[in-house]
């Protein structure tokens, strides 16, 4: 069974500043390495993908990913910071995932995030909405 | 229609409308068909169909997606029809007042006639506000 | 072979949320499946900040009335877990204590829904009278019959005395009995059987690529349980099993649910011992919730419920992520209502417990050459169930 340390050996080059705290990891990752982490998280190491969050800071958009691995009580948390506010982007893990779907769905719906390679990009809570709800979650910021 | 309405208080049947809710209104409102409080005894009944409804039960915030839904449920239900708002929310919102996807409370999705508020009402508080509109109906 | 698209929903009488499924048919048999859902949605991250921790404590009980302690109980394991505050020992026993007492009471309402739905109105009816009496004992405890409101982040906010100990024994031996009464003559009954067994299988590889949580995966083989991989509160210091079985069909995912009714009311019993003699304060008063971020889970009776919380410093969550457990079950049920008969689509759609009881949906079936106006599911079902009765007890 690959623990903690095993796998920050493994991912040693792919990713960035780690926060460690009791149970909890959380680590950046760049766009570009984001699928060879998932993959290793999700096949390799067999954690269950709990949820994504995504979030509006001043460094930009976050995305939050929640891998648990079960047999330890562990959470791997791979956070992808996009700097682009006005049209962000991130590879999808829906091909890797397939539980991924409408979590990618709900957080392209709420903060306008795109999710490149998602089989089905459609709204998931707005669909036939009456009104016009854009991005509700985002922060609007006049410069 | 005052004739009409002593008769259709012996016997009231209930549709159950679901717009937006958390579902303990629900549950407690499907309570009352259990055998502690068991409504059916005074012939109220739930029923499948709008076409047979005499009061329709609201719960929830009826949120902007459900609204239209609702309106259309309402103008189906054949006359007399007397709507009961369940709970908290359709009477002031609730907790989610500030939510982006609530009706906009100034406008009235449908007109609703009584309102039994209590987050949820206990099942004691429907039978009272089911049996003050007996009383209303039988004038 | 034509194919027909069959709209369910989103309104009909004991449907408890608006859901709005379509499922294709090809003759009698499903072929596809497709859920538009947003008719609950009321926003709750939005509005959770602009609440301070405490208050969103109350916001999130409004999330599922049924549900009603697992995701306060997640939100402050999350808010706790921004700088590990501890909870003193008698407060984790009374959350135990009311978190195992949901699961009873939500999974005797789940065993009268599918009771209702397969026909037997009479498991409906005994099921829901033995769960008033659970109710009663969250009124003593609590103080209301829903919507209990006694989670604090640091502990709970009211105590249960020791005289009113006795009488929750007494109420968990009469629903006991019951409850090995009701396994049994489940067990027993042929055609519960018939009409369960082998019906809208859920395979073990595809519970664990949709990451399903709760009864939904471990009736299919995968023993996850958040009591066991990461046991907060009282949890580690309580004996009860977890319960998996293999073949992740509709008959295994009852199975599951009644065998943890009896395991719940076990836990129940170590806790209410403990209660009795168990010294000390009930709430850690905690006066500063540092800038960070925290993660917090609970096993709530349909899965994990996730709740994710970052605060700056100040009394309110910056961010605060809600994930429910059906929204991982419900897309398992692509997987698990292909190919199987109309009749069963109710029962499939509804062993996962959705966390708005799905309950009866009118399908309008849109084919014009047969012209059939409105089938209620519920009506398919039973008949089915009649069938097999005629055809086991001749």
């Amino acid at each position: 069974m690959v623990d903690k340390k095993q796998f920050l050996e493994a991912m040693k080059s792919r990713i960035g500043s780690i926060i460690d705290k009791k149970g909890r990891l959380y680590f950046e990752v760049a766009d570009k390495q984001l699928s060879e982490v998932a993959r290793y998280l999700f096949r390799t190491m067999g954690c269950r993908l709990s949820t994504a969050t995504a979030m509006e800071t001043y460094r930009g958009l976050e995305v939050l990913y929640h891998f648990s691995h079960d047999a330890t009580g562990q959470y791997y948390c791979p956070r992808v910071i996009i700097t682009d506010k006005n049209a962000p982007r991130v590879t999808s893990i829906t091909p890797i995932v397939p539980g991924a779907e409408w979590i990618e769905r709900e957080m392209a719906e709420l903060l306008g995030i795109r999710f490149e390679g998602h089989p089905l990009p459609e709204k998931l809570l707005t669909r036939r909405h009456p009104g016009r709800l854009d991005r509700p979650l985002r922060l609007r910021r006049q410069p | 229609m005052g004739w009409y309405n002593k008769r259709l208080a012996k016997s009231l049947w209930v549709f159950h409308v679901s717009a937006s809710p958390c579902n303990n209104c629900d549950i407690e409102i499907l309570d009352l068909l259990t055998p502690r409080y068991d409504v059916e005894r005074f012939g109220i009944k739930l029923v499948g169909s709008i076409r047979q409804a005499d009061v329709l039960l609201v719960t929830g915030i009826i949120n902007q997606k459900v609204a239209p839904y609702v309106r259309r449920l309402y103008k189906q239900a054949p006359r007399p029809v007397f709507v009961v708002g369940i709970g908290g929310c359709p009477a002031s919102g609730c907790c989610f007042k500030e939510s982006y996807n609530i009706s906009p409370r100034g406008e009235e999705v449908i007109p609703i006639d009584l309102y039994i508020p209590g987050c949820p009402p206990k099942p004691e508080a429907m039978i009272d506000g089911i049996v003050r509109l007996i009383g209303v109906l039988r004038g | 072979m034509t194919k027909n698209v069959i709209p369910i929903g989103p309104f009909h009488p004991l449907l408890e949320e608006a859901e709005y499924f379509k499922l294709t048919v090809e003759g009698e048999t499903v072929t596809d499946i497709e859920v538009d859902i947003g008719y609950m949605h009321r926003g709750h991250e939005f509005i959770s900040e602009r609440k301070t921790f405490t208050q969103s404590i109350f916001l999130v009980e409004r999330i599922c009335g049924i549900c009603s302690t697992s995701h306060p109980l997640a939100f402050v394991h999350a808010v706790e877990d921004i700088d590990q505050t501890a909870v003193p020992v008698r407060a984790a026993y009374i959350r135990t204590l009311v978190g195992e007492l949901e699961r009873v009471h939500s999974h005797l309402l789940w065993l009268g829904l599918a009771g209702h739905f397969i026909g037997y109105d009479t498991l409906w009816m005994w099921a829901w009278k033995y769960r008033e009496s659970i109710l009663d004992m969250f009124e003593v405890i609590s103080g209301n019959r829903n919507h209990y409101g006694i989670m604090r982040v640091g502990g709970v906010s009211r105590d249960v005395p020791a005289d009113v100990i006795p009488g929750l024994a007494a109420v968990l031996d009469t629903v006991e009995g019951k409850m090995a009464m009701l396994a049994k003559a489940a067990a027993d009954d042929p055609v519960l059987r018939s009409r369960l067994k082998g019906v809208g299988v859920l395979s073990r590889q595809a519970a664990v690529d949709y990451c399903a949580t709760g009864p939904t995966a471990r009736a299919s083989g995968v023993a996850i349980d958040v009591r066991k991989d990461e046991p907060r509160d009282a949890y580690g210091w309580v004996e009860f099993k977890v319960i998996v079985l293999p073949n992740g069909d509709v008959y295994d995912k009852l199975v599951v649910r009644v065998l943890e009714i009896l395991e719940s009311i076990k836990i129940i019993r170590q806790c209410l011992d403990k209660l009795k003699t168990e010294p000390g304060p009930i709430l850690n008063d905690v006066k500063e919730i540092p800038a960070g971020e925290g993660i917090g889970r609970y096993e709530a009776p349909r899965g994990e419920v996730f709740h994710y919380v970052r605060g700056d410093g100040s009394n309110r969550p910056v961010r605060h992520k809600v994930r429910a457990p059906s929204f991982m079950n419900i897309p398992t049920c692509a997987v698990s209502c292909k190919g199987i008969p109309l009749a069963d689509a109710l029962i499939t759609l509804a062993s996962v417990d959705p966390c708005y009881c799905c309950t009866e949906r009118t399908i309008h079936v849109v084919d014009r050459r047969r012209r059939i106006r409105a089938v209620n599911l519920v009506e398919l079902s039973r008949r089915k169930t009649e069938r097999l009765r005629r055809e086991i007890h001749g």
